[in-house]
């Protein structure tokens, strides 16, 4: 992948708190095309959010990027210095946020603060920019946009202050743009506009998209390749088909049967995912999503599997594989979704509990 | 604003004698001189013992004030709540405390809603000690029993919910409710606040409880697949009233508001070959405020089949029946799925 724009080579981002070191990210490589829409979907705490920090030089103390590489455009960014990647940030790679309001600045108006982005840069000629700012305005869809745009963000919607956002990302025409949760914080309907927003944005800008969520509709919509991140790992990559129509890993598998869809038959259980996601200062054996895993095997308390090819463009971390747990532990038709309910293996000398305590949740967390 | 006009009760069959009837409640907040919010406005509805009825909407639409009147956490403007044959809302001091025992209560926040410096196991027993229920080593059982029953470990009675994740604390919110066998929990975006996977596992558990217990519940939540995933009953709300009942197996299929319709369609569905052809139904405009709701139908601003001017913009609709069990407030509710092209 040589043309691609963005290459994140092993990334470990870790916090070095007072209770331990939580490894948030650990050994994340991916790549991103020109104008491709990548979906990296996880749980909170996965290492989604922190991975994109990472990317834009956003880590603050106690984090610390702790190795790996972030290729863009021929440089890497983690050797930089401070002004070298501010030159970057907001120019070439935007990003915008979950919380459109905490975001914008309160006392000044939206029109000043999307100019702001414009004349930090030279991209733009300075003559120019009041101009682009209206448009970009236009451009995300905020109706009557000239008088709108001398607006304190109070004046704005929800929905709106969004749509101020992704117009201060696009102002200076970023090669890249980050989203993270963007449309978390809104109501249905205008979540539904805002992804519309960002497809079409997509097309005419040519603006490479990576959207963090852990909404899988909002990624099966708009990305065309999908990484699946658990305990600050890639667990499973693929095309958005392979994804959600053969997801090898069993997290991914079973993330995809535990929410209600709507276009679905009322009345089935949902297969829930048992346990809660590891503690990241003491991280499991072996792979991490053993102590919640229904197929687990032996090898998986031991021994971390890496991202193996398992079709073309799909790689899964897992030494069962759902392919293998629908022919031998019959996948299709499970209903215990306990750990290791499916392969019958449990860890060696401990018994699964008497009461009906699920095993990870024998231990409270602290956080 | 309807006191003449009673509106017809989404009732399933009159045979059995509803649990909870809410007739015509409306709570208007004050705002200032001459002013006020109508944040729920004139809402009737009948919930049977052992439903699960669903209550759906965007933010600010009323549904939280709806779910607190009903306990009588906000006292209503007019109107009455009728539970297990008594109307509450008339009721005062131990009368009330009385009658509302058995009508419980799961909040969104499972950080806020439970008091930092109590055990857990007084946070669940504090219902106990309140009603003078249960005293001493009785009561150690009673809170243990609790614990297990929503899955969680018995021995964790003298920990405190810092020690707990999201999910356990909806768990410890949920054990509280259950804690005085109440006949109605009113559920207020009990998994809103939980991750995809954690989610699952909170409505698991509900439905089981259901089952166990013979609950009924009223469950309010933003996200229609998962209200619909619970419910046998879907009640939509826009901007202060109730805008469409259905059965939830109908709600997917047949929709008679195009508020509903428009919902549908802006929900992702994790399938991308659906999301690939998935057109929406363009809203115009955003949610008006509840200070001055448009005259008329109160959807008809962004209403894409709406007679403007006409009838839609000067009479209110009515709820009206439509179907088994299935009720509209639509003017053209027979035009919905027609002129209304989505792909859901």
């Amino acid at each position: 992948m040589t043309d691609s724009i963005l290459e994140v080579r092993n990334l470990s981002t870790h916090f070095f708190t007072d209770d331990g070191e939580v490894k948030a990210v650990r050994g994340v490589s991916f790549s991103v095309a020109p104008g491709e829409t990548l979906g990296i979907v996880g749980e909170s705490g996965c290492g989604k959010s922190v991975t994109a920090m990472s990317v834009l030089g956003l880590v603050q103390r106690p984090g610390k990027v702790v190795g790996g590489e972030i290729m863009f455009k021929g440089s890497d960014l983690l050797k930089l210095s401070k002004e070298e990647l501010r030159n970057i940030r907001g120019r070439d790679i935007a990003m915008i946020f979950q919380d459109p309001l905490s975001s914008l600045n309160p006392v000044l108006r939206v029109g000043f603060q999307i100019d702001e982005a414009m004349y930090a840069h030279d991209k733009i000629p300075k003559d120019q920019v009041e101009t682009r700012g209206v448009d970009l305005l236009k451009q995300v869809r905020v109706s009557d946009a000239a008088r709108r745009i001398k607006d304190f963000p109070h004046q704005f919607s929800g929905g709106m202050r969004q749509r101020a956002m992704i117009a201060m990302g696009l102002s200076n025409k970023p090669d890249l743009l980050i989203a993270d949760e963007p449309t978390t914080a809104l109501d249905v309907t205008v979540q539904a506009q805002i992804l519309e927003l960002l497809r079409d944005l997509n097309e005419q800008t040519g603006a490479a998209i990576i959207l963090i969520t852990h909404n899988l509709g909002v990624v099966a919509g708009l990305c065309k390749r999908v990484l699946v991140m658990y305990a600050g790992e890639i667990v499973e990559q693929g095309t958005v088909e392979q994804i959600f129509e053969r997801p090898q890993h069993p997290y991914t598998w079973s993330l995809l049967r535990s929410v209600p869809r709507i276009d679905a038959n009322r009345g089935h259980r949902l297969l829930s995912i048992e346990g809660l996601p590891p503690d990241l200062i003491d991280l499991p054996q072996g792979c991490k999503f053993n102590p919640r895993c229904p197929f687990r095997v032996e090898r998986c308390f031991t021994e971390s599997p890496l991202l193996e090819q398992v079709a073309p463009e799909q790689r899964a971390a897992c030494w069962v594989t759902m392919e293998r747990a629908y022919a031998e532990m019959g996948a299709g038709s499970i209903t215990d979704t306990s750990p290791g309910a499916a392969s019958g293996i449990h860890p060696t000398g401990r018994a699964r509990p008497a009461v009906e305590v699920p095993v990870a949740m024998a231990e409270p967390v602290s956080d | 604003m309807t006191d003449t006009v009673v509106a017809p009760r989404p009732t399933v069959s009159p045979a059995v004698e509803p649990l909870l009837r809410v007739v015509d409640v409306v709570k208007h907040f004050s705002a200032g001189v001459g002013s006020s919010v109508k944040a729920v406005d004139g809402v009737s509805f009948d919930i049977l013992p052992g439903e699960t009825v669903g209550l759906v909407g965007e933010s600010g639409c009323g549904k939280s004030t709806l779910g607190r009147m009903i306990t009588q956490l906000i006292p209503v403007t007019s109107g009455e709540v009728v539970f297990d044959g008594v109307d509450i809302t008339k009721l005062r001091g131990e009368k009330l405390r009385q009658q509302r025992k058995q009508l419980q209560m799961i909040f969104q926040d499972p950080y806020a809603s439970l008091d930092p410096r109590m055990t857990v196991g007084d946070i669940i027993a504090e219902p106990l000690v309140n009603f003078r229920m249960i005293r001493g080593r009785a009561k150690d059982v009673r809170v243990q029993e609790l614990l297990r029953t929503v899955g969680l470990n018995p021995y964790f009675n003298n920990r405190y919910p810092h020690e707990f994740s999201g999910g356990q604390r909806q768990r410890i919110g949920i054990a509280r409710a259950l804690a005085l066998n109440p006949k109605l929990i009113i559920c207020d975006e009990p998994v809103s606040a939980l991750d995809v996977s954690i989610q699952a596992q909170i409505i698991n558990l509900l439905e089981d409880l259901q089952r166990e217990f013979e609950l009924t519940y009223l469950f309010i939540a933003h996200d229609l697949s998962v209200v619909r995933h619970i419910s046998n009953r879907v009640m939509v709300m826009y901007l202060g009233k109730i805008c469409e009942v259905a059965p939830s197996e109908d709600l997917y299929t047949s929709q008679e508001h195009p508020y509903t319709r428009a919902l549908l369609s802006s929900i992702p569905v994790p399938d991308p070959r659906i999301e690939s052809k998935r057109r929406l139904v363009e809203l115009s405009g955003e949610i008006p405020s509840p200070l001055n709701p448009p005259s008329g139908c109160r959807f008809h601003t962004r209403c894409p089949i709406a007679q403007v001017p006409g009838i839609c913009a000067d009479v209110e609709p009515q709820l009206e029946l439509k179907g088994a069990g299935h009720l509209a407030a639509c003017h053209f509710s027979d035009q919905v799925r027609t002129k209304i092209a989505v792909t859901i």
